[in-house]
């Protein structure tokens, strides 16, 4: 990227405009956002249609757009299949979780838990969960903001970290969920259209036939690159292990279960749950055609410029789709698509950043600390300090971390720990009538700890001298989910059956009459 | 009954509306909430089945038959890619038939479970 060695003017002017649509949001929605309820939830005004945007705009990261794109242009069909899991994810979110944490839940994920379990143990649990997968996940997504954005715009890695969290954290303590989901909106719009231009421009250069453009594709394929899988994914058990935390960890991502609590009830949940599912698969379907069209048009000269990741492989092909390198068109199209980049950053590390502010504020602080005594008041005051907080450490560990700090790996974890310990303590307590306290708390611990030690031994993290796998246990898959989500299952169900506790027998009666009929769920806030 | 009526759970705010006591156990037990249960059930307990099945017999075929997978249908369009986008398909048809099967089945069949609990005929 050549014409980036100094700050890109256009990108600049570009970057202010999403920037200053997003404040202006924000100065917005500070009014709406003084209740806990408008703080953690929006007021549960939001429509179905709205909040499928919204989980589109909080669930297409970076890594989604620049990351998969870069993939399929670099190893051709594995890149997709990463594309199918994220998808597939959300029938598991329809059939099993949406409407029941809308009908069950209030602000976070350990409400759930807290109904029929044990409070104390039960919050804390849900808590270390929610926190360990936005941990992971807020500082991959940081450090791939600073990667990029300072290949794009041509600033300094911290510098773009440092913004990066300033503006997310603006969004979050001023204008709370409603900011936080309108920002998410007009990202995932901006996505769209920016994806949808650029896939129209690219199957114009080969005569609007998907096939030619496969075509062109292959035989520009280089040493990497196939239209058969197994370039990228050389193990097909390391393949079957990333596919089951890809469907099941999605339903285990706090960020995104938060989202049903902002509309007024199921129904509008489950059609969120179609509206996203649309959107996002349209823009999965086009990814294809961005990444196929990058190994087109840029070929195998294009792997040096498209970054060892392939990341750059997107912006590099809308600078070649606008005129090319030097022309106005080809800049101002770079421009464009490194604005979008950025939007859709900014929407996904807000949305992960309140739902951890509603981790230690509505769990942690409230319930278990003051035990339900503090006021609304006081819980949306110690939720901004706790966002600032957590933002302030996910920069700082970032800027230190710094570019090399690899973010695939975290992104996996973050799925990994979801899938292995949200999930499975999660689906139990609404379905499982003997489940207790012991269990949920087992079976977060089991899930949580065996994936990170999994990852830790795994030959991502040892790059061993033969080449082969330099784990010392000898674990060769790089994705733990196929031996960690069913010890997070092991572990609920032991915790479960070796506790004497019986009382939470009783108090599913109501839980699974709320979750199945909405009767006595958390009503939309009047008077807005 | 002591835990019919939690004042400090999640339920608290939101029970302003509701009757002081429901009895949760005895909606439990109805035919109207079995039904329900059931019919929902009925459809997506299969429909988890085979949509956790297909999406990993895709995943296996990528993993186990690379050339399969890698053969062309039609010039550079290969099974692999056919089949994925029958997962993309898959996605959407489950998802547009579970809307519909809540919106005009179960919908109806909890609202009369709601209404059976607010008129108190469970109490």
């Amino acid at each position: 990227m050549t014409v980036l060695a100094a700050i890109n003017v256009e990108a600049v002017v570009i970057f202010a405009i999403v920037l200053a649509i997003t404040l202006g949001i924000t100065f917005w929605a500070s009014k709406r956002a003084g209740s806990a309820v408008g703080f953690y939830a929006a007021g549960r005004q939001i429509t179905g249609a709205q909040n499928g945007l919204a989980i589109s705009g909080d669930y297409l990261s970076a890594a989604s757009f620049l990351g998969i794109a870069g993939l399929i242009f670099l190893y051709g069909f594995d890149g997709f299949l990463y594309s199918i899991g994220f998808l597939v994810a959300f029938l598991t979110v329809m059939f099993l979780l949406a409407e029941r944490m809308r009908n069950a839940g209030k602000y976070t994920i350990a409400d759930v838990l807290a109904f029929r379990l044990r409070e104390r143990p039960a919050r804390t649990a849900a808590a270390l969960g929610t926190l360990a997968v936005v941990a992971f996940y807020l500082i991959a997504q940081m450090v791939g903001a600073g990667v990029l954005i300072q290949a794009l715009v041509g600033i300094d890695f911290s510098l773009a970290v440092i913004l990066t969290g300033a503006f997310m954290l603006c969004y979050v303590v001023f204008g709370g969920m409603v900011a936080t989901t309108w920002v998410q909106i007009i990202k995932a719009v901006l996505l769209m259209v920016g994806i949808t231009v650029m896939s129209i421009f690219v199957l114009a250069k080969v005569g609007g036939s998907p096939i030619e453009l496969f075509n062109r594709a292959e035989a520009e394929g280089g040493e990497t690159f196939s239209l058969s899988p197994g370039t990228f994914l050389s193990s097909p058990i390391d393949t079957v292990s990333l596919g089951l935390a890809l469907v099941l960890g999605t339903a285990g991502l706090p960020h995104i279960l938060m989202r049903f609590f902002t509309v007024p009830n199921a129904k509008a949940a489950r059609s969120s749950v179609v509206w996203a599912m649309f959107i996002i698969g349209f823009f999965y379907l086009l990814t294809t055609f961005i990444g196929f069209g990058a190994r087109a048009f840029l070929g195998t000269g294009g792997e040096e410029a498209a970054g060892k990741a392939g990341n750059l492989a997107a912006p590099n092909l809308a600078q070649f789709l606008g005129g090319g390198e030097g022309t106005f068109g080809g800049d101002l199209f770079l421009a464009v698509i490194a604005g979008v980049a950025f939007a859709t950053i900014l929407a996904v590390v807000a949305g992960l950043v309140l739902s951890a502010s509603a981790a230690v504020s509505h769990d942690i602080w409230s319930n278990i600390v003051r035990k339900g005594q503090d006021s609304d008041k006081e819980e949306v005051v110690v939720a901004k300090i706790a966002a600032i907080s957590i933002g302030v450490i996910a920069i700082i560990v970032a800027v230190i971390g710094g570019a090399g700090l690899n973010v695939s790996f975290m992104v996996g974890l973050a799925f990994a720990v979801a899938a292995s310990a949200n999930f499975p303590a999660l689906l139990l307590a609404l379905t499982w009538r003997r489940f207790n306290t012991m269990g949920a708390v087992t079976g977060v611990l089991f899930g949580v700890i065996s994936s990170i030690v999994l990852v830790i031994v795994s030959p991502k993290v040892w790059p061993g001298a033969d080449g082969e796998t330099g784990s010392p246990i000898g674990w060769t898959l790089a994705n733990p989910g196929i031996l960690s989500i069913p010890l997070g299952f092991i572990g609920c169900y032991l915790g479960t059956v070796l506790s004497k506790e019986r009382g939470a027998e009783r108090t599913y009666h109501e839980l699974y009459v709320r979750s199945e009929t909405g009767l006595g769920s958390e009503q939309a806030a009047a008077g807005h | 009954m002591a835990d019919t009526t939690r004042v400090d759970g999640p339920g608290a705010q939101a029970a302003g509306d509701q009757p002081a006591s429901i009895d949760w156990e005895g909606i439990e037990h109805s035919p109207e909430f079995q039904e329900l249960v059931s019919r929902r059930r009925s459809f997506v307990l299969p429909a988890t089945i085979f949509f956790l099945v297909y999406y990993m017999a895709f995943i296996l075929l990528a993993g186990y038959a690379e050339d399969f997978m890698g053969s062309s249908v039609y010039e550079g369009l290969t099974v692999g890619y056919c089949l994925a986008l029958t997962q993309f398909l898959m996605v959407l048809v489950l998802g547009i038939m579970y809307l519909r099967r809540a919106d005009q089945e179960y919908d109806p069949l909890a609202k009369k479970v709601v209404d059976m609990a607010e008129r108190g005929d469970l109490r």
